[in-house]
């Protein structure tokens, strides 16, 4: 057990209580009232006691905040302050937990319903631990110290050790912030160094042959040549072969340093959008579920898009550009420095527009990346719902909601550009005043003598080249916004932990032999409704399980946990008799196999279909699985045979054909546990019937639990469990559960007299 | 279109709060010892069409709106609508700071000050009605701006990054 604070601990035994005798305790922090409250449960052998601080909390701080400095000790509750309130445990019935919306209630019945505390969902885990304790000290079981969740250990950060704002995402805000994603971003660069460093090497040689050609043209060709003066007195066809002769060099690296550039953007895109994409294959079932796909789509694309220029347009350039400024500004110090600094006086005038104006543009990218990617959702979902559309004949409503969406997209689209294109000709205007000082002044300076004709020509010629850079640095911190939004988007998905996570050293199984065991599952996908409740079943090797039930009444989701899609909250589940959790996930896949409803069909061959769980399987292996599928004649038909390309753009198959594909991909599969999930449900009575055949071929030796809509199609089960609102009501063999008159008795009923209206059966 | 829905109102239906702070219900003759309130609207029409549950989940009834209840009854229920949607609604933001995939919020609320982390992406941040925004943070505490129009202009800027 968690040991008990210093505070409570005083006052509990200012009531005789020791902190020994404590088997549970748990803190709830709000009031039915509407404010914040702290109150502690405890139990002990003889009494429940509730301690209340009958203070309202004034300042209250969530899991999972991080202060940007050290936070303020908070102050200790005094124990005479508190009250103390028992009750003996003999006297309680019961106690649970209220689900509320984003929160929840304890309560104990004595007999009468009572409201012990109420707590906020972040106590929802120790309350269900605090009622489970409860309910075995009452059933007099010995209930064992608390144990703290095992992944509780790794729900720290291993540096800092600060909680992780989310218990299932191991990404510490506070020491990722030390390792900036600028550096994160150019450890990724290091891969590429061989080609960055020498794209630089010749950007280098192409900007400083480039530096040399407004000296020749400038000062070398009018001073010394047409002036007759110093080394290339009167050598004008020197100096024109020499200003050719450095063009062609600057030409013939810039061809160099492009091609190495072009070849780099390819490669980093392609290693970019690996990357991500990986990295999503790796999280579990949940992360998708939680998002957009038109969200998953942009990010895959766009963002990596954005780093790629990062890579590509971003350091090298930066590099470069930095060198020229430095380069032309010491330049044009040794040719005139009082000069050079009137020509850079309107520089801090372009800084300060620079911060006033780019955090206002860089909110309304964002705003324009969100609606832009509101607009891709729905294109989506209207694509995919197209038949719905169409039978509802809402085509105008989807005209109008497009419209809608693309109007706020356009809108801010417009803002942003307008800024855009208010702001950046007027950086350039005030950029190239320094222009107009140079022939006002410098034009002085030369009538009086102070500067020669040729300086102030190689002068304006190096203020020319400085704009270009100066004007890179301005549009520097829009294009790095860019690239580290883009960058922490993408690192999100990087460090995105899998909600389902295999243990280390978890056992390969050779072998399973398909004996499961559920024990008092509790799960919900979300922490305040659970889809099961206590759900405890079990499976014998080579047994058929059938799984019925109202829809919505938690079967899929009981399927979805014994293929551990996700992990339980509270109980177990074991297969051959030991814990999933300590199966390592390619044995699970290896060993279940799932058919369900919504067939996926990836684009590729059906026989490639048919091989996805084992690619390398033979032709007669894929031919077998599917003469026992019973797919085998409809393929033979088709003129590509098993050769036919099938998916998003290839041939169209039946909702039963699809199905079939997918039993003998199952088939192939061989596992020894099966799922069947509504595996029929989508299909037509005399399809199903036709898969019915191929589907007690795939059962036969594997232990199979099935869940049917369609009774009939469980009569070969060889037990069958009942649900209803995320628990088991029944459990028995047909005859069993027709005899005891239940619900299942009464669902058979209702479904034959369903197929009677329908003239079937 | 005929309707089974069986409406409580003052004529045949009585709510009290139980002693150990329950809300029991007797309609006609039948009494439900507790039953909890589930708005149909929470955020449009928190007031009107209440179901009204078992804890086995069962409908016993429809409160068409709470104003087919007496002063007092209106407002016991209204009380045990607050304690099932606890929400604190923010009154001013003192802080939002963005890092990494996390914003977190320092606010005013009617329940006091919250420091809360909410996640970024994933409509943790969204508006449910024209004006009402609803926010929901990493363990899944709701907070409400009932009214994203009367933020001041700083605190609309610190929003709308995370919406």
């Amino acid at each position: 057990m968690k040991p008990l604070p210093d505070h409570l601990r005083t006052i509990l035994q200012q009531h005789g209580v020791e902190e020994r005798d404590v088997f549970a305790w748990m803190e709830c922090d709000r009031d039915p009232d509407g404010t914040f409250r702290n109150r502690w449960l405890a139990l002990d052998a003889q009494y429940l006691y509730v301690l209340t601080d009958p203070r309202p909390v004034a300042d209250k701080t969530f899991q999972g905040y991080v202060f940007p400095r050290s936070p303020k000790k908070e102050a200790t509750v005094p124990p005479a302050d508190v009250q103390v309130e028992r009750t003996p445990v003999e006297n309680i019935d019961s106690v649970f937990v209220v689900h509320l919306v984003a929160s929840g209630l304890i309560a104990a019945k004595c007999p009468e319903e009572k409201v012990l505390a109420a707590f906020t969902n972040a106590q929802m885990r120790e309350a269900a631990q605090f009622v489970r304790t409860f309910e075995k000290w009452k059933k007099g079981e010995r209930p064992e110290s608390r144990q703290d969740d095992e992944r509780e250990s790794i729900r720290a950060c291993p540096t800092c050790g600060m909680p992780y704002p989310e218990k299932d995402r191991a990404v510490c805000p506070k020491c990722m912030k030390k390792h900036a994603l600028f550096v994160r971003l150019l450890s990724f660069a290091w891969k590429y160094k061989r080609s960055l460093i020498w794209i630089i090497v010749f950007m280098l040689l192409n900007a400083g042959t480039g530096l040399v050609i407004p000296y020749l043209m400038g000062t070398v060709f009018f001073d010394q040549a047409l002036g007759g003066t110093g080394r290339f007195a009167g050598q004008i066809g020197l100096v024109i072969a020499l200003i050719l002769l450095f063009r062609v060099l600057s030409l013939l690296f810039g061809i160099a340093y492009s091609n190495l550039n072009a070849r780099m953007a390819a490669n980093i895109a392609f290693e970019l959008k690996a990357n991500v994409f990986s990295a999503m294959q790796r999280l579990s079932l949940s992360f998708f579920q939680q998002r957009h796909t038109g969200q998953l789509m942009t990010r895959v694309n766009n963002d990596a898009t954005d780093l790629q220029y990062f890579f590509v347009d971003g350091i090298p350039y930066f590099i470069v550009n930095a060198i020229n400024i430095i380069g032309i500004i010491t330049i044009l110090a040794v040719l005139d420095w009082k000069l050079t600094l009137l020509c850079l006086a309107p520089l801090p005038l372009v800084l300060w527009v620079v911060r006033r104006v780019f955090p206002k543009l860089w909110r309304l990218s964002w705003r324009r990346h969100r609606r832009m990617s509101r607009l891709n959702a729905m294109i989506n979902d209207t694509v995919r719902g197209a038949r719905v559309v169409k039978a509802f004949g809402k085509e105008s409503q989807e005209i109008g909601r497009f419209q809608r969406a693309n109007e706020s997209f356009s809108q801010v689209e417009q803002s942003f550009n307008k800024l855009g294109a208010t702001v950046f000709p007027a950086l350039n205007a005030l950029t190239q005043a320094g222009g107009l000082i140079i022939w006002a002044l410098g034009g002085y300076r030369v009538m009086h003598g102070h500067l020669s004709f040729g300086d102030l020509m190689s002068f304006i010629q190096y203020i020319l080249m400085l704009y270009g850079p100066l004007q890179f640095m301005n549009n520097i911190v829009n294009w790095w916004s860019y690239c580290m939004s883009a960058a922490q988007r993408i690192f999100e998905i990087q460090d995105a932990v899998p909600t389902v996570v295999e243990k280390p050293g978890a056992l390969h199984l050779e072998k399973m032999r398909g004996d499961i065991e559920v024990s008092d599952i509790t799960f919900g996908y979300e922490p305040n409704k659970p889809a099961l409740k206590h759900v405890s079943m079990r499976a014998e090797p080579g047994q058929m399980i059938g799984i019925v039930g109202h829809s919505g009444a938690g079967k899929s989701t009981l399927v979805n946990l014994i293929s551990r899609l996700y992990d339980v909250d509270e109980g177990e589940i074991r297969i051959d008799g030991i814990p999933i959790k300590d199966i390592a996930m390619s044995s699970l896949r290896k060993h279940i196999g799932i058919v369900s409803q919504e067939v996926y069909i990836f684009m590729g061959t059906i026989a490639e279909n048919i091989a996805y769980a084992n690619p390398d399987c033979s032709m007669e292996d894929i031919i077998r699985a599917a003469k026992i599928a019973k797919a085998h004649d409809f393929i033979e038909k088709l003129p590509d045979g098993y050769d036919t390309m099938v998916g998003s753009g290839g041939y169209a198959l039946s909702g039963g054909e699809k199905q079939r594909i997918s039993i003998a991909r199952a088939i192939l599969h061989d596992p020894a546990i099966l799922i069947l999930d509504e595996a029929t449900a989508s299909l037509d009575t005399e399809t199903e019937l036709q898969i019915q055949e191929a589907l007690e071929k795939l059962v036969r030796g594997r232990t199979t639990i099935a869940i049917a809509h369609r009774l009939s199609t469980l009569r070969n089960a060889d037990r069958l469990i009942v649900m209803d609102r995320g628990q088991v009501v029944e459990a028995g063999t047909h005859e069993e559960l027709m005899t005891s008159g239940g619900m299942y008795a009464k669902l058979v009923k209702q479904h034959y007299e369903a197929l009677k209206m329908k003239g079937v059966g | 279109m005929t309707s089974d829905i069986r409406f409580l109102h003052r004529e045949n239906a009585v709510f009290a709060s139980s002693p150990g702070g329950m809300l029991s219900l007797r309609v006609d003759d039948e009494t439900y010892p507790v039953v909890y309130l589930h708005c149909s609207f929470p955020h449009s029409e928190p007031e009107r069409y209440i179901s009204v549950r078992l804890p086995d989940d069962k409908e016993v009834g429809m409160i068409r709106s709470l104003s087919d209840f007496g002063g007092q009854t209106a407002e016991l229920l209204r009380e045990h609508i607050r304690i099932r949607y606890f929400a604190p609604a923010i009154l001013s933001i003192k802080s939002i700071r963005e890092e990494f995939g996390y914003s977190f919020w320092e606010a005013e609320t009617t329940a006091g000050t919250c420091r809360f982390t909410v996640r970024s992406g994933g409509g943790n941040v969204k508006t449910v009605t024209d004006k009402k925004l609803l926010i929901t943070d990493v363990s899944g505490n709701r907070f409400v701006i009932e009214d994203i129009g009367k933020l001041s202009d700083r605190e609309y800027r610190l929003v709308e990054m995370c919406m």
